[in-house]
């Protein structure tokens, strides 16, 4: 087996500003070699380690779907040293992409059922992919009927705004896009995620509702799907946590004795209520 | 297997036969403390010692460590791989806690997702170990509590006891006979050698007499997660993580890029990094899953003893007391073992009452 901290060389190829403010950018890469990209085989939900050679590594969930053949696209937020140097590079230059790391959306399990997506903010990039898989012809019809609610702060930090107006205009996806205070010229929902889950009112039977985005609005959303009848079981979130080598080593990542790198970073609530409260 | 008999100042003789096929190393005295290095000069070897201040973890999970070496030109970046992994190590005079240790780190190393970290195992796959048995275990040593022994002869290739002026040898490994054969100038153990081997070793683990429960504390650690002993345990802890990077079962790093901009190259290394640093776990956000003292102690105790055997079926811990001999603040992992080994007794009792 080979060294597994080397990365996989890419090249970047396009580079895209996703929010008013400009501190998301969504960057798209290519591999150097095509062997390589075909050894990165990823499902919606796993994250990578990227990184800058020179400068260090960070993960970051991956935003494309496999469906999405030829790149991988990464939506990226300004934090630190190594997301700020993302943000300043320009088509051509090389990323160091190791992966793909953690156990994703569970994507076999959740065949057959309805789902719902629930995201807030800047969370919604591996939820992206997953939409963009579940819609892809060759697996739309495995799925039951599937429901996205969106929320942000204010209209400017919608992501991937195209892509969420392509799907307001198909049949088979309900888009229900909400922001926390009325706007001019917003048509859609007006207020926070949890009240949108309340007046949606997504039917617990036989489904699958994914939550990502801030703690307070996990917390809130849940507590809303949970007064409709969710069991915690059906519940599916993505954790972080700081992490250095992304496949179980390093070990920093732990919650009790599971690796949120290896074992998650996908857990159901009820998984995660058999772990220290440490994440 | 014919036990052999290897003399002292027959020492010298045996590095200049092994030292040209592997990198030999053994305990030195370096700036005042006790540690394994690459030797040079038999005479340099330490042969009467308890055991070293820094774990032989060091040999192939060193403090500071290549991943990976590239270079950078404008708009492209190579990447060399590491070269050395298939040189032949020997580490002679490895007491028997620490060999285990060696196992626990391939164990981890291999476990958790599907990648293994062929670093350490390609290191470890090319090691040899003649180890030595402990005639005399310090005070703070308490591995027949944590399932070794002082004479603990598994996980060796060759296994060593101290006689005096020489030592007895027993090719433990197929590796290891093969050594012991191939020195053919050992002379032969005697009956009364075995002897003296076998009463030697009773007399170093009955010298033993730190004793904790095991099993008790792994189980009183499964609902303890949120008992007050953590508070109490924490109290004194300065944060410094001596524990645990002297600990040889603590496998921890950190990776960070090293860049020489002047010459557009540089490496990603790995460095120690222990669980008990506030930065180990502190995000880019600023939000920190173990922000405090208590979480930080707790999650290092946990680990050993309740994370890893629910995980491997195993203890974290040798018992080698090194944490027990670094500790600024006199931090004693027997104390808090035994604090935690109390526990359910505490509160049968205040049931009872």
């Amino acid at each position: 087996m080979p060294n597994p901290y080397i990365p996989y060389l890419t090249r970047v190829k396009s580079v895209i500003t996703e929010n008013k403010v400009n501190d998301i950018k969504t960057i798209e890469l290519e591999f150097k070699k095509e062997e390589e990209y075909k050894k990165f085989d990823y499902i919606p939900g796993q994250f990578a380690e990227i990184s800058l050679i020179g400068k260090g590594e960070c993960p970051i969930g991956i935003a494309s779907s496999p469906t999405e053949e030829g790149t991988i696209k990464f939506t990226i937020k300004k934090m630190g040293t190594v997301t700020s140097g993302f943000h300043g590079s320009e088509v051509g230059d090389i990323i160091g992409v190791r992966g793909p790391c953690g156990n994703g959306w569970p994507i076999e399990d959740m065949k057959g059922k309805n789902i719902v997506v629930i995201g807030g903010g800047f969370a919604y990039s591996t939820l992206r992919s997953l939409i963009i898989y579940l819609l892809d012809e060759r697996y739309r019809k495995d799925y039951g009927d599937i429901t996205t609610i969106y929320g942000n702060r204010d209209s400017g930090e919608v992501l991937y705004k195209d892509l969420l107006e392509e799907w307001e205009k198909r049949d088979d996806i309900n888009v229900v896009l909400t922001i926390d205070r009325e706007e001019e010229g917003w048509t859609r929902e007006v207020g926070f995620v949890a009240t949108i889950v309340k007046k949606v009112a997504p039917s617990p039977e036989n489904a699958v509702a994914i939550i990502c985005g801030p703690p307070i609005m996990i917390r809130t959303a849940v507590a809303e799907l949970v007064e409709l009848g969710w069991k915690e079981e059906d519940l599916l979130n993505s954790l972080e946590a700081r992490m250095k080598c992304g496949i179980g080593k390093c070990g920093r990542c732990n919650i009790g004795p599971k690796f949120i790198c290896t074992d998650g970073p996908v857990f159901s609530l009820a998984e995660l209520k058999k772990l220290p409260d440490e994440y | 297997m014919e036990q052999k008999i290897l003399k002292k100042d027959e020492i010298g003789k045996l590095y200049n036969e092994l030292a040209s096929e592997y990198n030999f190393y053994a305990p030195i005295k370096k700036k005042g403390n006790i540690s394994f290095e690459k030797i040079e000069k038999p005479e340099d070897i330490l042969l009467d010692y308890l055991n070293s201040k820094i774990p032989p973890k060091s040999i192939l999970f060193p403090q500071m460590e290549v991943l990976f070496e590239y270079t950078l030109d404008e708009k492209d970046v190579e990447i060399t791989d590491r070269q050395d992994l298939d040189q032949k190590i020997l580490i002679f005079g490895i007491r028997p806690c620490d060999a285990y240790s060696f196992e626990l780190f391939a164990n981890f190393f291999s476990s958790h997702g599907n990648w293994k970290d062929e670093i350490y195992l390609k290191k470890k796959e090319n090691t040899t170990l003649i180890g030595i048995g402990c005639n005399t275990p310090r005070t703070t040593c308490f591995c027949t509590s944590v399932k070794g022994n002082p004479f603990n002869k598994e996980n060796m290739d060759v296994f060593l006891t101290d006689l005096g002026e020489k030592y007895l040898v027993e090719g433990i490994s197929d590796k290891g006979k093969e050594i012991v054969k191939k020195l053919s100038w050992l002379s032969k153990a005697s009956d009364s050698d075995l002897k003296k081997s076998k009463e030697l070793a009773k007399q170093a683990e009955e010298s033993i007499t730190s004793k904790i429960d095991s099993e008790t504390i792994v189980k009183n650690l499964e609902t303890s997660f949120e008992h007050p002993i953590w508070e109490e345990i924490s109290e004194s802890c300065i944060g410094c993580g001596s524990c645990s990077y002297m600990c040889p079962t603590c496998t921890c790093f950190d990776v960070i890029d090293e860049t020489d901009h002047y010459n557009n190259r540089g490496r990603r290394i790995r460095i120690w990094d222990t669980c008990q640093s506030c930065l180990y776990t502190m995000e880019t956000s600023g939000h920190n899953p173990r922000d405090t003292k208590i979480q930080r102690c707790r999650n290092r105790i946990m680990h050993k003893f309740s994370y890893y055997p629910t995980n491997y079926e195993l203890l974290g811990c040798v018992g080698c007391g090194r944490c027990i001999s670094v500790c600024p603040a006199n931090n004693d992992i027997l104390t808090i073992l035994n604090k935690i080994e109390k526990i359910e007794k505490e509160e049968d009792e205040k049931v009872v009452a």
